[in-house]
């Protein structure tokens, strides 16, 4: 084992090991807890030598949110499958448990759902758009050095560049859009605009304009374990901002690794398959 | 330069020139040699998308009719860096397109050459071929 | 939980000692920041410069990278052993090179045309050689040219090819992988220039390197410590990557990628081929503040009879990086098996 892994663990464990007493900390009303619980939480945050949480790693979200935002029971999937495509049941991410969307965008959402299975975006393999690139059920990379700052996601080989320095605006929109970035304290706060209005927020319908505003914090506890926040303000589908929260988990596993997920090759047969010069039954 | 390297030279002209170019994909697949188009028409929607941006136009036949088209264009990056954003090309500006009609006979066409009505070109290189770099 | 209290504060003692360690070794390692020359256009010119280090003590790669240039893959055999151009050949080339290389120009009848696209504007394959002034970005075999399939594969190639001619769009999976939005001669290994989009971002992180390429947005992160490697059977198109450092140069090694019949090198491109056995053996050398040399050495003795070796230079540039969503605006390829299906209708009319 690497000096390097062996840190990461120790950094895990101080952290995890340390979670307690934090709680404790920031238990009911003891008049000293609110300055109290900074310092053991600071210690367990790895640092790069700008002083910096160092972020590098493998990270996933362990929720249901791609399926369903909000809290949702199973649902079924094509029968033929069994099982596999049954929508699994989850607690909601959305602060509120509601998305405040504009009365025809309520209507939109519901005719989304009710295509779900030709129209999200994700069966097709396209870029997935942020928020939702960070809680697809794949891992992503965050790829941080202190003069530059990549995410690498699993799914469909997503990256985004995040422009650390002054802020830019999107020359034109994309699937990914544009991130600025800068940390508040131990936050990476990253700002999100130029999205187009072709992703999707789950497979449930949920959605958004190209007016999509996202701002994201980045909030590390310790080693292993992000806060991750993300407000959406879209003033042609939503009627005010609204937020999600979750957290996301480092990849412990000895040799985690982001692997190559070059989705576009199995959406194929779904996108081409008719213009085929003998369709398959 | 001597008269044996001009030579080589003009070998090596011949060769590029009967080389297969390759784009992102082989237009020679995609739009027919035999359909020559020009078309002359309002820009409805400019699509700045990978891997080729596309111009969506109204074109008005003799008739009076109009037919929307949709011509195929290269990599937006390129032109990003030279700094180019979505409000330089603005919906209802007249263009001339120069190209190829689509094989399966659909209304699109690979954007050959794509002009202001007086000439100029819509998308440029540098005048010397240096580019955004 | 006394015992557990006792690992934990061995495990931060480790960590702690770790730590300093590093520190330690990166206060060592050679602070000279470089004395720049900043004009400079040679690589000759700044044999001397070594590059500044990462805070953990790594030769510093970091920025965007452009291989943009007018040098071609394979040397035009009028050449020969010729290997470099003098400054004057140097000058006396790009300028020929931009005319027969302009979208612009309309003549060579119909069939030229059609493939030449779209005008000059769209593109950026640079218009100078690279800095490196060599005829060819091959540069072993000496003749700067591929060196030959072995038998089998020279069969199979015809074979394959001899398919494709009479079967040009059956489906997706008889395009070339690019137009496929899967893979691009630029996302490699091994790295090779097209057309345009040819920028790369190096990101160093302690112990890995991420390459990014715009062309097919790959990101590459290639592990530095011992690391377990993908079982044989598991393949991927960007292969499977190690690195370690040689003195000042990054050398990264690849084994694992995937290949079909569409794929030449693992990369596609206008000719070559690569199967199961081929391995890539990349050097990046940072010569100067505003350039890296990129050299990649391919062996597949399945495919080729010797290995084979490119250099590319690579050119510092502030521009940004652009996404390059391909798959998601793929009109390209739905006009390809459309347009192919309306000939075969046309055909059996005629019949």
């Amino acid at each position: 084992m690497t000096r390097r892994k062996l840190a990461w663990m120790a950094a895990a464990a101080a952290g995890i090991a340390l979670l307690p007493a934090a709680a404790f900390a920031q238990a009911p009303a003891s008049s000293q807890a609110k300055s109290a619980p900074a310092a053991p939480a600071r210690a367990a945050i790895p640092r790069l030598t700008d002083g910096k949480p160092n972020l590098n790693g493998i990270w996933q979200a362990m929720n249901t949110a791609n399926w369903d935002l909000v809290t949702h029971g199973p649902s079924q999937g094509p029968a033929a499958f069994g099982t596999f495509l049954t929508t699994p049941p989850g607690l909601g991410v959305v602060e509120g448990d509601a998305i405040p969307y504009l009365p025809d965008a309520a209507i939109k959402k519901k005719e989304n759902y009710a295509n779900r299975w030709i129209a999200d975006p994700e069966l097709k393999c396209y870029l997935p758009g942020v928020p939702r690139a960070t809680y697809m059920p794949y891992p992503f990379e965050i790829v941080q050095s202190t003069s530059a700052m990549l995410i690498a996601y699993e799914y469909a080989e997503a990256v985004r560049t995040i422009n650390m320095g002054k802020p830019k605006e999107a020359p034109v929109d994309s699937w990914m859009g544009w991130s600025n970035g800068h940390w508040e304290g131990d936050t990476l706060v990253i700002d999100v605009t130029g999205m187009n209005d072709m992703s999707w927020l789950d497979r449930a319908g949920d959605f958004h304009s190209d007016a999509l505003h996202v701002v994201e914090r980045y909030t590390p506890v310790n080693a292993a374990l992000l806060n991750y926040e993300a407000t959406l303000d879209d003033i042609s589908v939503y009627s005010k901002p609204w937020k999600i929260s979750m957290p996301l988990y480092r990849h412990m596993e000895k040799n985690a690794r982001r692997m190559e997920f070059k989705c576009a090759e199995f959406a194929e047969e779904l996108l081409y398959g008719p213009l085929r010069r003998k369709p398959n039954k | 330069m001597n008269k044996k390297f001009a030579m080589i030279f003009a070998g090596a002209a011949l060769l590029v020139v009967a080389a297969p170019v390759w784009a992102h994909h082989s237009f020679a697949a995609e739009f027919d040699a035999d359909r020559p188009v020009k078309l002359r028409g309002n820009i409805t929607k400019m699509e700045w998308i990978n891997p080729h941006a596309w111009i969506h136009i109204d074109v008005k036949d003799a008739s009076g009719a109009t037919a929307s088209w949709m011509v195929e264009c290269g990599s937006p990056n390129t032109l990003l860096r030279r700094g180019l954003t979505k409000a330089s090309v603005a919906s209802g500006q007249e263009i001339v397109v120069d190209g190829y009609q689509a094989k399966d006979g659909t209304n699109r066409a690979n954007g050959r050459d794509v002009t202001l009505p007086d000439g100029r070109k819509l998308f440029l290189g540098t005048s010397d071929g240096e580019v955004g770099k | 939980m006394r015992r557990g209290g006792y690992i934990l504060l061995t495990l931060i003692a480790i960590a702690v000692l770790a730590a300093v360690q590093s520190l330690a070794q990166a206060s060592q390692a050679p602070s000279e920041s470089a004395t720049p020359q900043a004009n400079a256009k040679t690589a000759a010119a700044v044999k001397n410069w070594t590059p500044a280090r990462t805070p953990d003590g790594q030769p510093d790669l970091q920025g965007v990278w452009d291989t943009a240039s007018l040098t071609p893959l394979e040397r035009p055999k009028e050449l020969g052993m010729k290997a470099f151009y003098t400054p004057e050949e140097a000058a006396a080339f790009e300028k020929s090179r931009k005319q027969e290389n302009n979208r612009d120009r309309r003549d060579g009848g119909a069939q030229t045309d059609v493939a030449r696209a779209y005008n000059e504007g769209w593109f950026d394959r640079g218009s100078k050689l690279g800095r490196n002034l060599r005829t060819s970005r091959v540069i072993d075999p000496p003749d700067g040219r591929f060196p030959p399939f072995t038998p089998e594969a020279q069969k199979h190639y015809d074979a394959v090819h001899a398919y494709l001619e009479a079967n040009p769009a059956n489906g997706p999976e008889d395009r070339p992988l690019f137009e496929r939005c899967l893979v691009f001669s630029q996302t490699g290994p091994p790295l090779i220039p097209g057309n345009y989009n040819n920028l790369y971002q190096i990101v160093q992180t302690p112990g890995s390197v991420t390459i990014f390429s715009e062309m097919g947005h790959q990101a590459r992160t290639v592990p530095l410590d011992e690391h377990a490697k993908l079982p044989q059977n598991v393949t991927q198109w960007m292969g499977d990557s190690y690195g370690h450092w040689d003195g000042n140069t990054l050398v990264i090694e690849t084994t694992n990628v995937r290949y079909n019949d569409m794929s030449h090198f693992g990369t596609q491109y206008d000719t070559g081929m690569s199967d199961r056995n081929m391995k890539v053996v990349e050097r990046f050398t940072r010569t100067a503040p505003d350039l890296l040399i990129y050299r990649a050495t391919v062996t597949d003795p399945t495919v080729y009879t010797k290995p084979w070796t490119i250099e590319i230079p690579m050119d510092k540039t502030e521009s940004a990086i652009f996404e390059y969503a391909c798959h998601e605006g793929n009109y390209g390829i739905v006009g390809i098996l459309a347009g192919e299906r309306a000939r075969e209708k046309k055909l059996a009319e005629h019949r």
